[in-house]
């Protein structure tokens, strides 16, 4: 498997930007990982499991919900059961084979979300830091409404958040911190 | 090239043979078919390549004459269970519709782990006609418990402890093997844990092959939690000389919560999705070893959420009684005339047949009359086993609650207690767990000393691709590191880069910097356990690295990446990299581990004699994200 050259994730400088932010929220910069790629002689395993990867493209796999393939608001039930239904389908042990070193890569990524998601201190961090680099994009060089871009960027692409274009992170975020 | 298979041929039929006779009523093995066997034995020992060859399906043996056996399996390549317990061992296998332990010919299901060696012959009794007794046993001619011995150190505590075993074990306490020996016509012959559990595993292999009329190649081994990679390998050592390869290694409580899973997916096959999450804590006891682990179980899919072993077990407190029973234990054990042995032995025997009955009398009487010691006349009750017995209980209170504490789970949250292994048979443990999770009884329909061996060969199936129609064998368990993954730095600190309990497969990295000013080089010393410092904890193995940018202490970027693979390999991959670019400063080195081909405490301490901390490491705070 090839490794996404670094340089894959310079689009927009707002991009740039984003992108950072969530290295250092995961401390993951992504330079490492092309580090290790070059050093690894089968580039095997080669390959980010930091998922806030943020190529153009590539928006669909942005947030950690969407790795579980969940709403911005899932329980944590619902949490638990795309993890479930997740590790049944890439667990290398569960694929039976085959296709050993992606999955692995798979698993390691659902896992990571799923590690983060189910902590209930972690989700509320992790929701705090897409608002803010969210706030960060906020003046938005497209022709957007500030408030639809920020949803419509983190929400699942397989939910249709456009047509609620309330904004609903910075919402949950105060339930959370009031929670916790 | 022949010759694997006509061994072979020769084994099925001698054994054949060995049944026929015994189903006939006849009381006397063929001396010809047993000579076979252990000639079979001994030549695997000698010529491990043959083990290549065997893997040709053989026809002869099976063919001709198969009437009265039918558990010819429709699945050529499924793997066996198998259990090594450090006291008893048990193979399993998935039939098609469920689990099955195999019996040996004593229609035996647990069999005894030992190998006694005799007549230049070792033989582990697993197939023979009449048990070996007890004064046989311990008699210094047999080598057991190699669980608790196998890729130890003569430092190690449970080394020394090993030393009251009737059979030689010497200790230098320099870091190297320890020295095993058993006593063959007079003379202490030398052997290795290795070896004694590979002359096991060829039986048990034999036994099974016999069983099920193909050879069997792939197994799937449980483990005790407490094992480090290095005692792993051993095993996998073990496992090649005996012509086996290792699916699967499962830490013990692992295969319950697999087993677990799988009936509670039968319970309620209309569950899938995780309607309902049932929490359980698997508590398993043996000879050797202690394991907790905490599982959430819903539809099939068992997520470990905490592991915790430790090296206490049933030998333990069969030597605290000992110890009590006898008041100069020790000059008695550091003495190996053939007398002290034999007294030991009896004394041995004696105990634990004792501790047994303690499990359902509230007293019991000893009168043992050892050549050399005093004559015991007493009577052991539970108060006083308990007190001998304090700290191990004490031990396995703190491991529970631990385990407890990592998987974030209170009493309240648990739906169920499994006990497993011998010693959850004691009174004392079995309320000290079930109070500590706050419940009146145990789960039903999990038999205490066999489902580490179900759970498997149930993994075996799952391994080796096996689809149940029905979904039974629909699992998954989710396993998590026992122990934390790290290396040497900020002088002789461990710091971990996997934390314990973290999903496999996995990975981290972290970054490290020079200790020293213009430092070019460094050495990564890799450690696996939960010490502060590094002497706490096990050695895996350690390279170097070269090529770091140098300059000011401190500011060079050492990266270190742990992965942990689909299979459980774990490799360190570590280099300097440009603070400025994030690139890397030279290629990046990538090491398999554990490297050491023996455990050596000693190879530790001549890198701290050899390079002091001028090679050192230190970590990088932490930039906290804003």
């Amino acid at each position: 498997m090839a490794a996404p050259p670094l340089s894959s994730s310079s689009s927009a400088a707002s991009d740039l930007m984003r992108d950072r932010a969530f290295r250092r929220s995961f401390s993951l910069p992504s330079a490492r990982f092309s580090a290790t790629c070059a050093a690894s002689p089968a580039g095997g395993h080669c390959h980010y499991y930091a998922y806030p990867r943020s190529s153009d493209g590539a928006a669909a796999v942005g947030t950690l919900y969407d790795v579980l393939g969940l709403a911005a608001g899932a329980t944590a039930r619902e949490i638990k059961q795309a993890y479930r239904r997740l590790a049944r389908a890439c667990h290398p042990d569960a694929a039976g084979g085959g296709r050993e070193g992606a999955s692995a890569d798979e698993f390691m990524r659902v896992h990571a979300a799923y590690a983060t998601l189910s902590d209930p201190n972690k989700r509320a961090e992790y929701d705090r830091r897409m608002v803010t680099s969210a706030a960060a994009r906020r003046p938005p060089p497209f022709h957007y409404r500030p408030s639809s871009s920020s949803a419509s960027y983190y929400s699942p692409p397989a939910a249709p958040s456009s047509s609620s274009p309330s904004p609903r992170f910075p919402g949950r975020t105060w339930e959370t911190d009031q929670c916790w | 090239m022949m010759r694997g298979p006509s061994i072979i041929i020769c084994l099925g039929v001698a054994t054949w043979i060995a049944t026929r006779q015994k189903a006939a009523g006849l009381i006397a093995p063929l001396p010809e078919a047993l000579k076979w066997l252990t000639a079979y034995v001994t030549l695997w020992m000698k010529y491990p390549i043959i083990t290549e060859m065997a893997e040709q399906p053989y026809t002869v043996a099976s063919d001709s004459e198969t009437s009265h056996d039918d558990k010819q399996s429709s699945f050529p390549d499924l793997a066996l269970g198998i259990d090594i317990g450090t006291s008893k061992c048990s193979v399993a296998i998935w039939n098609g519709s469920h689990v099955e332990l195999l019996r040996n010919t004593r229609n035996q299901k647990l069999m005894r782990s030992y190998v006694l060696f005799r007549d230049e012959i070792p033989t582990g009794g697993v197939s023979e006609e009449l048990p070996h007794d007890d004064q046989e046993i311990f008699s210094g001619s047999a080598v057991f418990n190699m669980k608790r011995l196998i890729g130890r150190v003569d430092t190690d505590p449970v080394v020394h402890a090993s030393k009251s075993l009737p059979f030689l074990v010497q200790t230098l306490d320099i870091g190297v093997r320890p020295f095993i020996a058993a006593l063959v016509n007079n003379v202490w012959r030398s052997t290795s844990p290795e070896e004694v559990l590979a002359i096991f595993l060829v039986e048990l292999k034999a036994m099974a092959e016999v069983q099920l009329k193909r050879p069997v190649r792939n197994v799937v081994l449980t483990i005790p939690v407490a094992f480090s990679r290095f005692q792993q390998t051993r095993i996998e050592r073990a496992c090649a000389m005996a012509g086996l390869q290792i699916l699967r290694l499962m830490p013990e409580p692992t295969a319950v919560a697999l087993l677990y899973a799988q009936q509670q997916q039968k319970g309620i096959q209309e569950n899938m999705g995780s309607g309902c999450e049932k929490v359980a804590v698997i508590f398993n006891m043996g000879a050797g070893y202690c394991d907790v682990a905490v599982t959430a179980t819903a539809g099939g899919v068992s997520q470990i959420k905490a592991l915790l072993g430790c090296t206490v077990g049933g030998e333990d407190m069969l030597q605290n009684v000992m110890r009590r029973l006898v008041p100069d234990f020790g000059s008695l054990c550091s003495n190996h005339s053939m007398e002290a042995i034999k007294s030991l032995g009896l004394l041995r025997t004696v105990t634990q047949d004792a501790i047994h009955k303690l499990s359902t009398q509230s007293s019991v009487s000893i009168n043992v009359d050892m050549s050399m010691g005093p004559k015991i006349c007493c009577s052991l009750d539970q108060a006083l086993f308990e007190a001998a017995n304090k700290d191990v209980f004490q031990t396995c209170e703190n491991l529970v609650r631990q385990c407890l504490f990592d998987a974030k789970v209170g009493a309240e949250d648990i739906d169920d207690v499994i006990l497993v292994g011998g010693c959850t048979r004691i009174p004392k443990i079995r309320s000290l767990v079930l109070g500590l999770c706050k419940k009146e009884s145990t789960c039903e329909g999990i038999n205490p000393l066999e489902a580490a061996v179900c759970g498997a060969a149930l993994e075996g199936a799952v391994a080796s691709g096996i689809s149940d129609p029905s979904g039974s064998l629909d699992l998954l368990t989710i396993l998590v590191t026992p122990l934390s993954l790290g290396i040497r730095a900020d002088g002789d600190k461990f710091i971990p880069i996997i934390n314990r309990n973290t999903a496999v497969p996995s990975r981290k990295d972290m970054l490290f910097t020079t200790s020293h000013d213009n430092q070019t080089e460094a050495l990564i010393v890799v450690y696996e356990g939960e010490g502060k410092t590094t002497e706490e904890n096990h050695f895996l193995g350690y390279f170097k690295i070269t090529g770091i940018p140098p300059g000011p202490k401190g500011s060079a970027e050492i990266s270190i990446c742990m992965d942990i693979d689909a299979s459980n390999v774990l490799r360190v991959l570590a280099g300097a990299i440009f603070p400025s670019t994030q690139l890397p400063a030279s290629p990046f080195i990538e090491v398999r581990m554990p490297t050491l081909d023996d455990g050596h405490g000693l190879c530790a301490q001549a890198l701290t004699k050899m390079y002091g901390s001028s090679l050192g490491l230190c970590t990088v705070e932490r930039k906290i994200p804003q």
